[in-house]
């Protein structure tokens, strides 16, 4: 190390014996005497731990792969002709590459955990990209809400139990979410990779299982716009749901070495997901009855049974409960976090930013665990779960469109920037974006599978209220707010560092 | 901007802060990270080494292979290390950039927001 106030040696210990960089971290100390950080590659950054491709597409796959995409595909076959579900899965699925261009070339000019906030607020505005972030997070409650719901379901059928047994598993199950949040217990990188592999794996085995085993016909197997094509694109935008949070790997940004990993990952985990997805689709379709599956909050169990009869029913069961662990982890990592940065920078009430003894923003845990226990109730109490899959997919669809416009409006804005991505085709792609996830929005705005056979307004209605108390929030609360910890802040303390007696030296 | 004794000077008040705080300490005890830090305006890197929630040290230059790397201008170091400024604001507008786990950003954050609440 160089030279510094005082100390030869250019570095400032406190009588540990210890050289920077070696013992006190355990980190073994390159032979060349220690500069291995600072010779990587043009562009590449040097990390102890980085996040790879295997685990970057892991976790792309793991944040789409919700147990909520088992009933999002019945929301498919509710508009898809026959077993022509995977047609849906597969157009979604081309569709979602030109989104993972868009993520990757916003990734690649903002490679931060901050990413979807700040693309909006360069593009548009700063209190734009509040509003549509805080929209953005209902996501995640939404996913975390009916996960806990879906799982609780499935547990109780299988187990038994009067009705009201799935609300208490919900609550069980979300209050040891909770509580393992709080004691900062969260599966490690290695454990989260193999149990989204365990999950996909599980799901297509099982379901080409199905296909063989159970004898039933393929009716329309290519009639996606069999039935018209609104219908065709009714199934379209609940396909696109199936995808729903890939692009949240670009919150991973900070981890990997370039930002070529995390472009990789958002082009490839859309590829497993309509595998896997679109296979299960086909298999739904094919081995058990609409009828049966349209009115069921466990119809990758129906899946199970139809395949290979209790032990089917097991299989999915396992795949089901990993699957929601994989949201829970996931699911309140990325949501608490973003309550706690928002509330330390004053856009939410600072109770928010308290932190446990074990760094745990526990304020932000817990909201979260009672929102979606609430969420939850309401959705037993009135068995609209497909409602949620509505919700979810127009604010994804409408996510992607505002995504699409910042590629565009960048384009312009920050022409100079460097790009370690740039979509091909820009202006057309991005346009494109715009367009067509705009009008796949608006479809699905007004569609309610639980109800396919007219429009429904309580898709857009719900959708409408959520960026309304968001808007209204962002206008009314933030600036309250942010007044309070400025005045706070102000009053607390007088700034710290020592005026400079003379202009400073360039080091 | 500030150059390395401003920067020193403001590290060692850092280091003694944090040293000092015992929640702080109990907080990170699991938390032994080595930092590397980069000035972009005047190109001065320097390292931290965090032991067991304890800064044990921390000099100019870069050594060994780091689990965080912290990038912005010299001036920004300087106030946050005097906790002079919340860098939640200045990270999610872009202007202080890191390299690292979600996690160790947020031990990071946890560290200025114990040592100084507001």
């Amino acid at each position: 190390m160089g030279t510094s106030n005082g100390d030869d040696t250019g570095t400032h210990r406190r009588s540990t014996g210890r050289s920077a960089g070696s013992s006190a971290t355990g980190v073994p100390e390159p032979a060349d005497g220690g500069s291995r950080g600072t010779t990587a590659a043009p562009g590449e950054v040097r990390l102890r731990r980085a996040l790879g491709l295997t685990g970057a597409t892991m976790t792309s796959t793991g944040l789409a792969f919700a147990v909520i995409d088992y009933i999002a595909v019945v929301s498919v076959l509710t508009y898809a002709a026959g077993v022509s579900g995977w047609m849906a899965v597969m157009i979604a699925g081309l569709l979602v590459a030109v989104v993972a261009g868009v993520f990757a070339e916003l990734n690649g000019l903002y490679p931060t955990a901050a990413g979807i906030r700040l693309y909006i607020s360069r593009a548009l505005s700063e209190r734009s990209a509040l509003v549509i972030t805080f929209t953005y997070l209902t996501t995640v409650v939404l996913v975390i809400a009916a996960d806990a719901f879906l799982i609780g379901s499935a547990i109780r059928h299988v187990v038994g139990g009067p009705p009201i047994a799935a609300y208490g598993w919900i609550i069980g199950l979300l209050v040891l979410a909770v509580v393992a949040n709080l004691f900062g217990v969260r599966l490690a990188g290695t454990v989260q990779t193999i149990v989204t592999l365990t999950v996909l794996v599980a799901t297509f085995v099982l379901s080409v299982v199905s296909l063989f085993t159970v004898h039933a016909s393929y009716p329309h197997p290519f009639g996606l716009f069999h039935g018209g094509i609104f219908h065709g694109l009714q199934a379209l935008v609940f396909a696109i749901f199936l995808y729903a949070a890939f692009e949240w790997v670009t919150t991973g940004a900070e981890e990997v070495s370039r930002p070529a990993v995390i472009t990789k990952a958002l082009f490839i985990a859309p590829v497993l997901l309509f595998a896997v997805l679109g296979v299960f689709s086909l298999a739904l379709a094919h081995a058990v009855s609409f009828s049966s599956s349209h009115g069921s909050a466990y119809p990758q169990l129906l899946l199970g049974k139809a395949a290979l009869g209790e032990v089917g029913t097991i299989w999915m069961l396992g795949a089901t409960v990993l699957a929601a662990m994989n949201t829970f982890n996931g699911g309140f990592l990325v949501a608490s976090r973003f309550i706690y940065a928002a509330a330390r920078e004053g856009l939410l009430p600072r109770v928010f930013s308290r932190l446990n003894i074990r760094a745990v923003p526990w304020a932000a845990v817990i909201a979260l665990g009672v929102t979606s226990a609430v969420v939850a109730a309401l959705v037993f109490a009135t068995k609209q779960w497909l409602l949620l899959v509505a919700v979810g997919s127009v604010l994804e669809a409408g996510i992607y469109a505002v995504a699409g416009y910042c590629v565009y409006a960048l384009r312009r804005k920050d022409r100079a920037r460097e790009r370690p991505f740039a979509l091909k085709f820009a202006t057309f792609f991005s346009v494109f974006s715009m367009v067509v996830f705009g009008v796949l929005a608006l479809v699905g705005a007004f569609s309610d599978p639980q109800h396919p056979s007219h429009l429904s307004v309580l898709p857009a209605l719900v959708v409408v209220i959520l960026a309304a108390l968001s808007l209204l929030y962002v206008r009314a609360g933030v600036p309250r707010i942010r007044a309070k910890a400025e005045a706070r802040s102000a009053a607390s303390r007088p700034r710290r560092r020592p005026p400079r007696e003379s202009p400073p030296s360039v080091a | 901007m500030a150059n390395w004794d401003e920067l020193a000077e403001a590290l060692a008040d850092y280091q003694t802060t944090c040293n000092g705080n015992a929640r702080l300490r109990k907080m990170q005890k699991d938390w032994s990270k080595l930092l590397h830090f980069i000035a972009e305006d005047n190109g001065v890197r320097f390292t931290m080494v965090v032991d067991h929630g304890e800064i044990v040290e921390y000099g100019q230059d870069h050594t060994g292979v780091p689990d965080i790397i912290v990038t912005t201008d010299s001036e920004t170091f300087c106030d946050m290390f005097w906790g002079d400024l919340n860098p939640v604001a200045k990270y999610l507008r872009g202007e202080i950039k890191v390299k690292g786990s979600q996690e160790d950003v947020m031990r990071l954050d946890a560290i200025s927001f114990v040592i100084w609440p507001d």
